[in-house]
């Protein structure tokens, strides 16, 4: 990468490294190594093998073909667990990608405070990975909490949204959504590096805001905004401690919060079935891994890269 | 390093020379004591909650004065956690050496070897297996071996909130029937406007009694011992129940969690384990006391004695060590008086004798047991197969769900005997 930056181009052409050299850097780079090996690459090819297995964590796997995958499609709640995870996706990631753009553009115009309120609107995802806050939400969103109270200062008494199979998953949304933070972080990057002659030659042939939006801002951000697409979907598929938490462990009411990874975590340590936690964890792998080929491929429709780079 | 400076090359062997002598003679000093004479380690997880943990932790602390050769480690989690972990550290070789336990789990870790056998202990003096009350001295052996030593007894009682029983006027009393329970709590929805249970359908251990009553049982020696023709119709009735509004609004009982429905004032009755309502009673504002559990010919109510214990881990490389604190934990009555009826009632006269109730709840709850005693109710525990577990959450989540509506009945009776199939086959 670095050689072929600008400015690199004057350097002479690197000598062939020795193979004393060649030693020295594999030396230097085994920990991470071993680590890959050991820590990664070892587990994830056990696992692959004991997603043909019937293992329960003390006998030998026993070896079943492709049972727990059959089993799988033939179980309500696991269907029930792509169902809730698909409509988490689809719902929660456009509408926090929103959410993000929406407030990086606020942020991006010069105004008094502004790195206050950028800081303001970031904290939440430093803290958002955390326990401790979706034990909050957890608390906003009970049976006569603050959301409940004010939902009957409308004369809307309907209860918490915790204890309501309907409603929890919007609480869990809500709990996404608020944690904007990163993406937000980077369409700010994007946005300032639209430049403004566009704006100012737009607005001198009449464009309003809404045009020169459509018109330029989302085809000269579009790069950041695949980039914040893919990187959002992969991890809404992988959302797990906010459904754990918020649901007091259970997944619940009724498997409203039942996400894919808190299905995988209950069969896996709670009723010892490893074989069958482990099928269900290389599916997920290879359908992040078909969404994420799609956008891939849907990219080349949508996002503009500036020839030649500048 | 500076302070090296002053010291010649020779001074420095000699210093060298010392030191190897002094190490010489303390691996001497442990070799001639043998291995078991040096300071132990062991162990000891549990579930519960932070009283549980202060109160565990004085226990510890008068061990080690006792014992200054065996250290204790602790660590817990809440109930449902701490199985995840148990599993995790098991199947992974490194099992703390003392457990927490329960009926529910003796056969599933006894056919993975995962328990510690403490009758060879026992023998050798280690554990003292003598002053059990009656009918917990064998309660955690299989197929001859010893997989436990209860902590303490308890029995599945109804809670109830006793202002509110009293202002409704329903009278409780050994012998009572359904029926009887039944009218109450239309008595108390209709005159207190609140709901009589908190809903009991997925609470297995009440299941368990109600089929007992009626000459079967949960589990058998095999598996399941009810069918779907039994349950259908209890959770029909139930779902009907909560509609109605004479068990509680199962939304709201699912918010509070984990506080119970009935320390919160959304019921006025909840079907669970006696040592429970000391729990109640520090969470609720009312006041608490035991009714007996309903029969169907007001007689037989199916009751056992439950109990928490403490098993050895097989893995253990201190099981005279383990046995010496499970032998103190369950006799030793300074731990009763600090435990009090935390962990149901003291297995052991000594510690029963030790530890004299002075708050309400506790007295109600030895006053109830020593009455289901009197009464000669009591029947022996059935044992519950590997993977009861698995069976008993099954349960509790799927009644649970179908109260809220999710699915009918018959969906939800299907679905529970499907789980079950699985799990106790491939448990």
């Amino acid at each position: 990468m670095e050689r072929s930056g600008p400015g690199r181009k004057t350097r002479p052409a690197p000598q062939p490294r020795g193979h004393r050299e060649n030693l020295t850097g594999y030396l230097f780079m085994s920990p991470w190594i071993a680590g890959f090996l050991f820590l990664i690459a070892g587990p994830m090819v056990f696992s692959l093998y004991l997603a043909f297995t019937d293992y329960n964590l003390f006998d030998a796997p026993k070896w079943v073909g492709l049972k727990n995958f059959t089993d799988m499609f033939a179980d309500p709640r696991w269907r029930q667990s792509v169902k809730v995870t698909s409509w988490y996706v689809v719902i929660g990631t456009p509408v926090k990608l929103a959410a993000a753009l929406a407030v990086a553009m606020l942020l991006a115009q010069k105004r008094w405070g502004q790195s206050f309120y950028r800081a303001a609107f970031y904290a939440p995802s430093l803290i958002g990975a955390s326990v401790s806050a979706a034990i909050v939400w957890r608390a906003l969103f009970s049976d006569d909490a603050v959301v409940d109270r004010g939902q009957q200062l409308f004369g809307i008494d309907a209860g918490g949204w915790i204890g309501d199979p309907q409603m929890i998953i919007y609480a869990l949304v809500a709990l996404t959504v608020w944690q904007f933070g990163a993406p937000m972080v980077i369409f700010l990057a994007g946005l300032k590096q639209v430049p403004r002659e566009l704006y100012e030659a737009a607005e001198v042939d009449g464009a309003g805001p809404w045009r020169r939006f459509w018109s330029i801002t989302l085809p000269m951000i579009s790069p950041v905004l695949f980039f914040n697409v893919l990187l959002e979907t992969i991890h809404s598929f992988q959302i797990f401690a906010s459904a754990y938490i918020v649901s007091n462990g259970s997944c619940g009411p009724a498997d409203a919060t039942l996400v894919y990874t808190c299905y995988l975590y209950d069969q896996g340590f709670a009723n010892s079935r490893m074989g069958f936690a482990s099928a269900m964890a290389w599916l997920l792998l290879v359908a992040v891994g078909l969404v994420t080929a799609v956008l891939f491929w849907s990219q080349k429709r949508w996002v503009h890269y500036e020839e030649g780079g500048r | 390093m500076s302070r090296n400076q002053g010291m010649d090359r020779r001074q420095m062997l000699k210093l060298a020379g010392f030191s190897a002598a002094g190490l010489g003679l303390t691996a001497a000093g442990c070799g001639s004591g043998g291995g078991s004479n040096g300071p132990v380690t062991i162990r000891h997880a549990w579930w519960g909650a932070d009283d549980r943990a202060k109160k565990v932790q004085e226990c510890v602390a008068l061990f080690e004065k006792k014992h200054p050769k065996i250290k204790v480690k602790t660590d817990f989690q809440q109930y449902p956690d701490f199985w995840k972990k148990f599993n995790t550290q098991a199947a992974g070789g490194n099992p703390p050496d003392v457990i927490q336990n329960a009926v529910t789990f003796l056969r599933k870790y006894e056919a993975k070897n995962v328990l510690l056998d403490l009758n060879p202990q026992a023998k050798k003096g280690n554990l003292e297996l003598e002053g059990f009350r009656a009918g917990l001295e064998k309660f955690a052996e299989i197929d001859g071996k010893l997989l436990g030593v209860p902590v303490g007894s308890n029995s599945m009682a109804l809670v109830i909130d006793e202002k509110v029983f009293e202002k409704a006027g329903v009278d409780h009393g050994l012998g009572w029937t359904w029926d009887d329970w039944y009218a109450g709590l239309q008595k108390i929805k209709s005159g207190q406007g609140i709901a009589g249970d908190s809903g009991p359908h997925g609470v297995m251990y009440l299941y368990d009694l109600i089929l007992r009553q009626n000459g079967k049982a949960f589990f058998t020696e095999e598996g399941m011992g009810f069918g779907e023709n039994e349950l259908l119709p209890y959770w029909t009735e139930a779902l009907a129940r909560v509609k109605s509004g004479v068990y509680a609004d199962q939304k709201k009982v699912e918010q509070i969690k984990p506080a119970s429905a009935l320390a919160k004032g959304l019921s006025a009755g909840e079907f669970t384990w006696d040592n429970f309502s000391v729990r109640y009673s520090a969470e609720g504002k009312s006041s608490y006391s035991l009714a007996p559990i309903p029969t169907t010919d007001g007689k037989k109510t199916g009751q056992y004695l439950g109990s928490l214990m403490l098993s050895g881990t097989a893995r253990t490389k201190h099981p005279a060590e383990v046995a010496t604190f499970i032998s103190f934990m369950t006799h030793d009555p300074a731990v009763a008086r600090i435990m009090g009826y935390d962990r149901g009632v003291p297995a052991t006269t000594a510690q029963f004798e030790a530890f004299q109730p002075t708050d309400a709840p506790s007295k109600a709850i030895g006053a109830y047991e020593t009455e289901i005693a009197k009464a000669g109710v009591l029947e022996p525990i059935t044992p519950h197969p590997a993977g009861a577990d698995v069976v008993e959450a099954a349960f509790l989540r799927i009644g649970g769900d179908m109260s809220l509506g999710k699915a009918s009945p018959e969906d939800s009776v299907k679905q529970f005997f499907s789980e079950a199939k699985t799990a106790l086959a491939s448990n």
